[in-house]
């Protein structure tokens, strides 16, 4: 599918610090998630594309155009900052009636009801912001990011004190969005939401790109890493041994009734097991990858530079 | 519009207007106290709005350098930043909004003038140029302190850098100096407008000549200069 953000050779820096490092890559529709610890570049490339800073080297392109040179790209581009900041003296209506104005959509409280219902903030509409939970703020924001119906949304961090109730609430939004062609990028540090509603991902360390794909791509992409399975049994260690035999693994480690392998490719070793299991008589009560999380992918991308 | 008055709104916090509205009616209290004898009451006006009106300079100062430094000091500025206007329409939004939050002050401070000198008995005709002298260098401030708000996050020491050492310090040293001094500027108009009773006036304006007409081309000058400089700001340089 075409990108519609294009990002070629991207660098920033800010003084001597470098916190995006010649960066190329391309958003298209869908949820893309992006990743990295703190200090990685992930809210800088996000404003570089929105062109809320400049790009010290290389360019963005978002659907054809340099949001530096052209402001008409904002009814198609919006970004919910990281910062918990709003209008603390608006209510929510207001915010978000405001922000209808300034993008000159034709019935700026109309418009304002329809995106309050989408984020289920009605009820809290006429409450000046200054008394929201970080959560209702969150949910304001992306109201106001909503209303001119953009086709890319940029969000910094969107789930930040969201509940959990608020957070599914939010995560469907954006599988919706994204589903429904909008190309849709959502950084955050809470990895397993992102994999709920990520269907790429992007990884970044230290201003670069560590890794780009679906979860099982990065970690497949991997190949030098170990993968970890965990296995449930009243005999570990007779499966150990002829596993060890078939040698598709690289090392067991037993404790009590459960063994733990590692495998160069733990989705083969995976399939096999029942069968060896079989042919061993011994019994398996579970078999559980123990290291095909993002947290995990995450972690060897950060501890792997 | 509804940019301007969005900006205008979050400059008028209460708080903040009183403090600066009372900074601005410095010269209306002082003329308030003074024991002002009624032969010299018109050119004591004028020579107090001349010399001690200057704390509307600070206070415009204060108030306008916030039109678009609060927005980014408190990170709100992308809800206006990514809208689908022009940078030239932003900038011309934030030094309006500028320009209406000092003229409220300005009306604010000349308020008090007027009071205090109706209760000496003065004359609005030497009150009346007081007012547009404020609204006039209100125009000027916001000009040059609204990009000064967004270019330095130290806006207000960069401002009273320009305010001490400019308007204050140099003018009387460095001939021509004076005629880069916004109060003097909105000084020659307030000389002019108060006719035969601004005769004796001109030595505060230094080297500027008192005239309406030359003292609006200035700030027509600086109002596009501000413009300027922010709207090429907003186009080069970092927004956040």
């Amino acid at each position: 599918m075409t990108d519609t953000v294009e990002v070629r050779e991207l660098s920033k820096w800010f003084g001597p610090k470098v916190a995006v490092s010649e960066v190329t890559i391309g958003f298209g529709p869908g949820v893309t998630g992006l990743l990295g610890p703190n200090g990685a570049g992930k809210t800088t490339l996000m404003r570089v594309i929105a062109g809320l800073q400049v790009p010290s080297q290389g360019s963005v392109s978002v659907l054809g155009r340099d949001p530096r040179q052209d402001p008409n790209v904002y009814r198609d581009l919006t970004l919910v900052p990281e910062d918990e900041a709003v209008y603390e003296h608006l209510t929510g209506r207001q915010f978000v009636e405001l922000a209808a104005k300034l993008a000159g959509v034709d019935d700026p409280k109309g418009r304002a009801q329809e995106v309050l219902e989408t984020v289920e903030l009605t009820g809290a509409a006429e409450r000046s912001l200054g008394g929201y939970s970080k959560g209702m703020r969150q949910r304001a924001k992306v109201a106001s990011a909503l209303v001119p119906n953009p086709q890319i949304l940029l969000l910094d961090e969107p789930l930040n004190g969201a509940d959990p109730v608020q957070r599914a609430q939010l995560i469907k939004l954006f599988k919706e969005l994204g589903a429904a062609g909008r190309t849709v990028v959502v950084s955050s540090h809470v990895l397993h939401e992102v994999e709920r509603m990520a269907d790429r991902v992007i990884a970044m360390v230290d201003g670069r790109l560590a890794a780009v794909g679906s979860v099982a791509t990065i970690r497949a992409a991997m190949t030098d890493k170990p993968r970890l399975i965990f296995v449930d049994s009243p005999d570990p260690r007779t499966l150990a041994t002829r596993l060890i035999e078939t040698g598709d693994v690289i090392g067991v480690h037993i404790d009590g009734e459960q063994l733990t392998i590692e495998a160069s490719d733990a989705r083969e070793v995976a399939l096999r097991l029942p069968g060896l299991a079989v042919e061993c008589g011994v019994a398996i009560s579970r078999i559980e990858p123990a290291d095909e999380s993002l947290e995990s992918v995450f972690r060897y991308l950060v501890e792997g530079r | 519009m509804v940019l301007a008055m969005h900006l205008y709104r979050r400059l008028m916090r209460r708080s903040r207007v009183f403090w600066l509205v009372l900074l601005a009616s410095v010269p209306g209290l002082i003329i308030a106290v003074a024991g002002i004898d009624a032969g010299d009451l018109d050119e004591a006006i004028v020579g107090i709005m001349l010399s001690v009106g200057f704390t509307y300079a600070i206070a415009a100062l204060i108030l306008t350098v916030s039109t678009l430094r609060d927005e980014r000091d408190a990170g709100t500025l992308p809800y206006i930043y990514m809208r689908p206007m022009s940078r030239l329409s932003i900038a011309i939004s934030s030094i309006l909004a500028g320009v209406m939050a000092a003229a409220t002050i300005a009306v604010g401070g000349w308020l008090a003038t007027v009071l205090a000198g109706l209760a000496h008995g003065a004359d609005m005709s030497v009150l009346l140029p007081g007012g547009a002298m404020l609204l006039a260098a209100g125009v000027g401030y916001a000009s040059v302190f609204v990009p000064v708000g967004y270019l330095f996050s130290r806006s207000v020491l960069v401002g009273l850098g320009y305010l001490i050492l400019v308007e204050l310090a140099l003018s009387g040293l460095v001939s021509g100096l004076a005629q880069l001094s916004i109060w003097r500027i909105a000084g020659s108009i307030y000389v002019d407008l108060l006719g035969e009773k601004g005769a004796d006036i001109p030595d505060e304006l230094l080297t500027v000549a008192p005239g309406v007409g030359g003292g609006l081309a200035k700030l027509a000058v600086v109002l596009v200069l501000g413009t300027s400089v922010l709207t090429w700001a907003l186009r080069r340089r970092d927004a956040l």
